[in-house]
């Protein structure tokens, strides 16, 4: 491929520097290891899911080659859906994000920067944060009813604690050094937080929003399992109800493609944000 | 010249009486006991002391940073209480912020105050120049090597225009090499804004290539043992190591701590 585009840039001589560039660019991508390496095992992954469909488990009540589940996507995108579905489920999950994250940093602040809060309130967060909250999830639905508000509830209470937590830890673990500066100019105690205490936990802070990101899309899944009118969740419960196995297999695609998709542009985010480090903070 | 009328030049920071005591687990520890000093504007002055012997504390009690148990500081006259931007302090670790670029670490200060962001940052990018680092305003911490860093630190403390500088063993972290040259740059920062430092190390010859006034500090309890004018021509430069005079003020602050280190193991045994 590389060498026909560099057939055709021959030809055309004036346009020749800026294709020729970027063809070597899109090859240097592709040459380095962790590229490469991932696509040749999506590539097996994929092949190896048809051929299973079409000569292993061949009844299709349970399993079905990816070639019908494209043929599914294919039909459900027609249909228009998909996409209703979809953006009924990330309606859910940006509201219970926004919640979560204006939430969880604000009180993850207080927590990590008082005593006093932290007595209070450090055996109802660890008990919430250890309970499987699906537990929940039923009585959310009963008094919010089926619809937007029991998704959102669900989702914020799912994905509010990695970020209070990781936020609360981010704020305490702040190097006294810091604090010592901020006083010795003077500072309030305002201006600790907003000039010391924010800037130092953020990597923190960040870290909790890409776990609670992960926890939203299971959380907007509960949601929508246990009572809704739409989204992915919705879509793969009727599927499920109805053998419709190739469209149950499109919308947990779906829904693994939204959580690797939101992971990585958040990591970019991190290291857009984060310039003041060598490397991005890992888990 | 500049000697000869030290004594008449009013005194900017004046000690008396202090004291520091820690409670630990009921036996009072007395860290410093009855400090009594007066640097004069425009003064050099160098507390020097071993390792323990309360001279950092003494510095964080100045600053505002501890509290003292007993006694009294005043700066030009009026009692201090707290922190304050009249004293800017260079910390001994390396406490600048990670995530602001060198120029808006020096800006610090100056914010917290309110000070309009253009006029702090052009005064940030003087006192940048003044110690030397020109071009490397939108650098952060860990793309600068740890003398260069130490001056972001000293041009944070500058930024505030303190009454007084107070530095905290600011160049022990460094090799021998930057800190040489450090001490150099210090020496004509120092001349060419004539501010007031009380200077604190455990390195004797820094002491006295630096100071004006040095205060031995004996060691636990911290009382002043002696206050040695040094009267070497300045400037200074590495070549007045090697000669007579510098090496028998060595030797004298020498055997005034190697004496209290007997005293200690003295009454230890």
């Amino acid at each position: 491929m590389a060498s026909d585009i560099a057939a055709t840039t021959s030809e055309k001589p004036a346009s020749a520097p800026a294709r020729g560039a970027l063809s070597d660019r899109v090859l240097r991508t592709l040459l380095r290891p962790r590229i490469y390496r991932s696509l040749i095992s999506l590539v097996i992954f994929l092949v190896g899911w048809q051929l299973i469909g079409e000569y292993v488990l061949t009844n299709k009540l349970f399993f079905v080659p990816l070639s019908d589940v494209a043929v599914a996507f294919v039909r459900l995108t027609v249909s228009g859906e998909l996409w209703t579905n979809i953006a009924a489920s990330f309606k859910a999950i940006g509201y219970g994000m926004a919640l979560a994250i204006v939430i969880g940093i604000s009180f993850g602040i207080l927590l990590g920067a008082s005593r006093v809060v932290a007595d209070y309130t450090e055996v109802y967060l660890n008990a919430l944060y250890s309970t499987p909250l699906v537990a929940v999830a039923p009585l959310l639905i009963l008094w919010l009813g089926i619809g937007l508000a029991s998704k959102v509830a669900v989702v914020f209470l799912i994905s509010v604690f990695p970020i209070v937590i990781s936020t609360a830890s981010g704020v305490r673990n702040v190097d006294a050094h810091y604090l010592d500066v901020a006083k010795s100019f003077g500072a309030t105690r305002w201006q600790v937080v907003s000039k010391v205490l924010i800037p130092a936990g953020l990597p923190f802070v960040l870290t909790g929003v890409r776990l609670a990101i992960g926890r939203a899309i299971v959380g907007v899944v509960i949601g929508e399992l246990f009572g809704a009118s739409a989204g992915l969740g919705y879509l793969i419960y009727t599927a499920g109800q109805t053998f419709d196995v190739p469209a149950l297999f499109v919308g947990v695609i779906c829904l693994a493609f939204a959580g690797v998709s939101l992971t990585w542009a958040l990591q970019w985010l991190e290291k857009r944000i984060i310039r003041w480090k060598p490397m991005a903070l890992e888990d | 010249m500049e000697q000869a009328n030290a004594g008449e030049r009013p005194i900017k920071l004046a000690v008396s009486g202090l004291g520091k005591t820690f409670q630990t687990r009921g036996n009072p520890l007395v860290v410093l006991d009855d400090i009594n000093l007066e640097i004069r504007a425009g003064e050099f002055f160098v507390i020097v002391g071993q390792s323990g012997c309360g001279k950092t504390t003494f510095l964080r009690i100045v600053q505002g940073l501890d509290r003292a148990t007993k006694g009294e500081i005043k700066l030009d006259g009026r009692p201090l209480a707290g922190p304050g931007p009249d004293r800017g302090f260079v910390f001994q670790h390396d406490s600048l912020f990670p995530w602001r670029t060198a120029l808006r670490n020096v800006m610090f200060g100056p914010e917290l105050r309110g000070t309009p962001r253009a006029k702090a940052e052009k005064d940030a990018r003087e006192i940048i120049k003044l110690v030397g680092l020109a071009g490397f305003e939108n650098h952060y911490p860990f793309e600068l090597s740890g003398g260069m860093r130490q001056r972001v630190n000293l041009a944070r403390a500058f930024a505030v225009h303190p009454d007084i500088l107070l530095m905290d063993e600011p160049f022990a972290a460094l090799d021998a090499l930057t800190r040489e040259s450090m001490q150099q740059e210090l020496v004509r920062i120092v001349a060419e804004t004539g501010k007031t430092v009380l200077f604190i190390t455990h390195q004797i010859d820094e002491a006295i290539l630096l100071a004006d006034r040095i205060a031995v500090l004996s060691a636990r309890p911290g009382r002043v043992a002696k206050i040695i004018d040094v009267d070497l021509p300045k400037p200074r430069t590495l070549a007045l190591k090697r000669t007579p005079e510098f090496n028998a003020m060595v030797e004298e602050v020498w055997e005034l701590i190697a004496g209290f280190e007997k005293g200690t193991a003295a009454a230890h045994g």
